[in-house]
């Protein structure tokens, strides 16, 4: 009675696989755009599937992957010099004291929804982050007042001169402007009102669909679909790649880019991108409080091995944070490897068979790899190096908990020094577990950090890198490279410094 | 029988609430702090405070288990503080994709298992079961996620049989969804297939020495009917145990596969809970994985009795 269902099920489900397996054989899985003479739809595949879609709530990059098509920002970043550019917002001045920034708005501007962007819904959406004290609220520190004296203009009331504000407002989709209301009209997780060139159409497991926005204010957008694929391994994104099943990936191994770019049936591009990775020992543990010890570490380092572990190749070695394409870089290295010179050092401090527990994590694997070559150099100068693995979680309430002899990790993302250098080296910075402390560098950047004038901010900021890195603060590493694949079909899209992926001048062919 | 149920399903219960318990415990007790997580590596102490305020951290441990255990028994599995979403969605979003997967590979480990598993004990120490054997104790030792890769540069790249990897709702599109599940079907289902090839060899082995086999041989019955009804019959019942215990194995995920085919099953979900230190949502996440083993051992026991009549006597 049972066994004849059962059974016959079986079989069906059997001939239902087998029917899967030979069916269409040849002809490839279909991507869309088949319409003829439409934009077809772009699809992405992305390394991971974003936590949240709250702007203001969200820290996971492949979340911003997405949102960077469906807000915009007061300003944003130009991908070529990373200084910012008009985009709701046309027009910016300063008054003279510093202490009043004036935000002139366009006029054109709709939201998804068919409502009309003005100051209003830019009060609302600073007052949140600001008043909920949401992720980026430490932006606005010294803003007193956001106001709205008419329509088109909004005024940030300062309580003391922010020369970085631009960056704060627009450095990425993280401070992305909402409609008035929309947190709790929307729920913002799932949901998404914006005025960038896609809307969010749908939100699942198994990928994010937007659908272009007819009343976008720019240019574009040349498609009429995107769909977000998560696709972790980067085997099967790199076949999903070759096969024509997605479009566009960022989940490219780096030793495989120059087998991809001889193989010529995908576009591989590479650019070095603004995050830097670095060394950092603790300063409350004796002997790395001691100077000569932080000094023969940093000169034992092979820094272009280390970077060629990171990245086969595709790191550039710096010794300060900020990369050569931005307006702040510095050149300042005075590290050269000299074996002798360290062991010397260490011989000073009259430091022997010193054992040096190093942090990494495999969260990001490159930090696994980068110890090996540290490990291998810092042995002969005499360092045994102790390389611990652990899970992020664990690392992070070790880090926070002054738990370490020394840490490798990254920055990311950072484009106004202040963000490169500040709560990392001032003495009661939040992010300086190290516990470097130097009141002139603290002077160096607090001045830095109100002074108006750019050409005297990036000379303080300068001087206080100089003394950051002799002191071996932190000891920087390398700047890594964003690599990014796409296929003969796409045209129209630009590799960025800072990661982002925008799309709204994408077309398909 | 309504008896053994109804006591079966009061048992359930106590283990859940047990399960329960020792989830919460367990994962307050693993180092690693969410909100410190969720920041990233920036850290700021004001956003740190009202997130641990928003998550209801800063409630004593046990106030907050009993705050979840009151929701869950309303259904309501709370909301996971990474995405903001409720659990049961989250679960429930990625529930088809991981029956699919899970019924698809035992549908595969049965197909191989129980010819290659029957022939090689008709014909023990024959070529036939040198190669059974071998291939078996390939599918154990090969790993998936090689035998993943290696299935998807085949079938994919180079002869572009199929989808590399995503899942596609059977309501959706059903060709589709075939399409996009036989890859990683067969990869599991090969491995747990290799495993139950051999259960199904020995105790097809042991039933054929058995003495009501000798006498079904004696009376002359056909030996389609002697290996059907009594040999097969009798091997099944070691053979459901472990199918169904594979079968809740699959049913809570095959991580490493679930990330080498983009299939966006509970495994992932599950590990990134881990990952993030998600309470509710691994709280929520092994409860679940609880409750199939639970059912799927229920109904292996209903089940024998169907096999093996005498049981439920």
């Amino acid at each position: 009675m049972i066994r004849t269902p059962r059974a016959s099920a079986l079989a069906a489900t059997v001939a239902l696989l087998a029917a899967a397996a030979c069916s269409d054989g040849g002809d490839d899985v279909p991507v869309g755009g088949e319409e003829a003479g439409s934009g077809g739809t772009f699809v992405a595949a992305i390394s991971a599937q974003p936590d949240q879609l709250d702007p203001h709530q969200t820290t996971a990059y492949a979340s911003f992957q997405v949102l960077e098509n469906v807000y915009d920002t007061l300003v944003v970043p130009n991908p070529d010099d990373l200084t910012f550019e008009p985009s709701l917002a046309t027009d910016w001045e300063t008054s003279e004291d510093g202490l009043t920034w004036t935000f002139t708005l366009r006029d054109d501007v709709t939201f998804h929804d068919g409502s009309e962007l003005d100051s209003a819904d830019v009060v609302y959406t600073f007052r949140r982050i600001i008043d909920e004290e949401l992720q980026n609220a430490y932006r606005f520190a010294t803003v007193e007042d956001v106001r709205a004296p008419d329509p088109t203009t909004v005024e940030f009331v300062l309580s003391e001169p922010t020369p970085n504000l631009l960056d704060h407002v627009g450095s990425y989709k993280g401070v992305a402007i909402l409609p008035e209301g929309a947190a709790e009209d929307l729920d913002l997780a799932t949901e998404a009102n914006g005025t960038g060139p896609f809307r969010l159409e749908d939100v699942g497991a198994d990928g994010i669909t937007l659908t272009a926005f007819e009343d976008y204010w720019g240019e574009g957008p040349g498609v009429d679909e995107v769909e977000f694929r998560f696709i972790s391994e980067p085997t099967t994104a790199l076949t999903a790649l070759q096969t024509g099943e997605v479009h566009w990936t960022d989940n490219v191994p780096a030793q495989r880019v120059e087998e991809l770019q001889g193989s010529g049936d995908v576009t591989v591009e590479t650019v070095p991108s603004v995050d830097y990775w670095y060394m950092a020992v603790n300063f409350a543990r004796p002997p790395f409080d001691r100077a000569e010890v932080r000094e023969a570490i940093a000169l034992a380092l092979d820094r272009e091995a280390i970077a060629d572990a990171a990245q086969f190749g595709l790191a550039r070695v710096n010794q300060t944070a900020i990369p050569e394409e931005s307006f702040w870089y510095h050149d300042y290295a005075p590290y050269e490897r000299d074996v002798d010179a360290a062991r010397d050092l260490l011989a000073e401090a009259g430091v022997e068979d010193l054992t040096m527990g190093l942090m990494v994590t495999d969260e990001y694997p490159e930090t696994v790899e980068v110890a090996q070559v540290i490990a291998a150099n810092l042995e002969e100068v005499g360092i045994t190096v102790d390389i611990q693995t652990e899970q992020f979680s664990t690392w992070l309430d070790r880090q926070g908990a002054g738990d370490f002899d020394a840490f490798l990790l990254g920055w990311l993302g950072n484009l106004d020094p202040y963000g490169y250098y500040h709560s990392q080296h001032v003495c009661e910075g939040e992010n300086n577990y190290q516990g470097y402390c130097d009141p002139e560098t603290d002077e160096l950047l607090e001045r830095a950090a109100t002074e108006a004038d750019e050409d005297a901010r990036k000379e303080l900021y300068d001087e206080a890198a100089e003394r950051i890195v002799d002191a071996n603060s932190y000891i920087y590493l390398y700047n890594p490279s964003v690599v990014q694949a796409w296929t003969d079909e796409v045209s129209g899209y630009e590799l960025r410094p800072d990661r982002a992926i925008n799309l709204e001048t994408v077309t398909l062919s | 029988m309504t008896r053994y149920l109804l006591r079966r399903v009061g048992q359930s219960v106590v283990v859940l609430f047990g399960v329960s318990v020792a989830v919460f415990s367990i994962i307050h007790l693993v180092p690693g702090d969410p909100v410190r997580l969720a920041l990233g590596t920036r850290f700021d102490q004001r956003t740190y405070d009202a997130l641990v305020a928003r998550a209801g951290l800063d409630d004593p441990v046990l106030v907050q288990y009993v705050n979840w255990l009151g929701n869950a028994l309303t259904g309501d599995l709370g909301v996971s503080f990474r995405s903001g979403r409720p659990v049961t969605e989250l679960i429930l979003e990625r529930l088809p994709a991981t029956l699919s997967l899970a019924f698809g590979a035992i549908v595969v480990a049965l197909l191989i298992a129980v010819p290659l598993g029957l022939v090689s004990a008709l014909r023990p120490r024959s070529a036939v079961d040198y190669v059974a054997t071998f291939v078996s104790q390939a599918g154990i030792s090969i790993p998936d996620f090689w035998l993943a890769i290696v299935a998807i540069l085949v079938f994919s790249l180079t002869l572009g049989w199929l989808p590399s990897s995503g899942y596609v709702g059977l309501t959706e599109d059903p060709v589709e969804w075939a399409r996009h599940l036989v890859l990683p079907a067969v990869v599991v289902g090969t491995v747990s297939g290799a495993v139950l090839t051999r259960f199904v060899r020995s105790s097809a082995l042991e039933a054929l020495g058995e003495d009501y086999t000798r006498t079904a041989r004696a009376k002359g019955l056909p030996r389609r009917v002697v290996i059907g009804r009594h040999v097969l019959r009798n091997a099944l019942v070691p053979v459901v145990t472990v199918t169904g215990i594979q079968l809740a194995y699959l049913l809570s995920g095959v991580v490493i596969v679930e990330v080498v085919f983009a299939w966006q099953g509970l495994g992932q979900l599950a590990l990134q809970a881990v990952e993030t230190r998600d309470y509710p949502l691994l709280q929520g996440a092994v409860l679940l994985f609880a409750v199939f083993f639970l059912v799927v051992n229920l109904v292996v026991d209903l089940l024998y009795a169907v096999v093996d009549p005498r049981i439920s006597r």
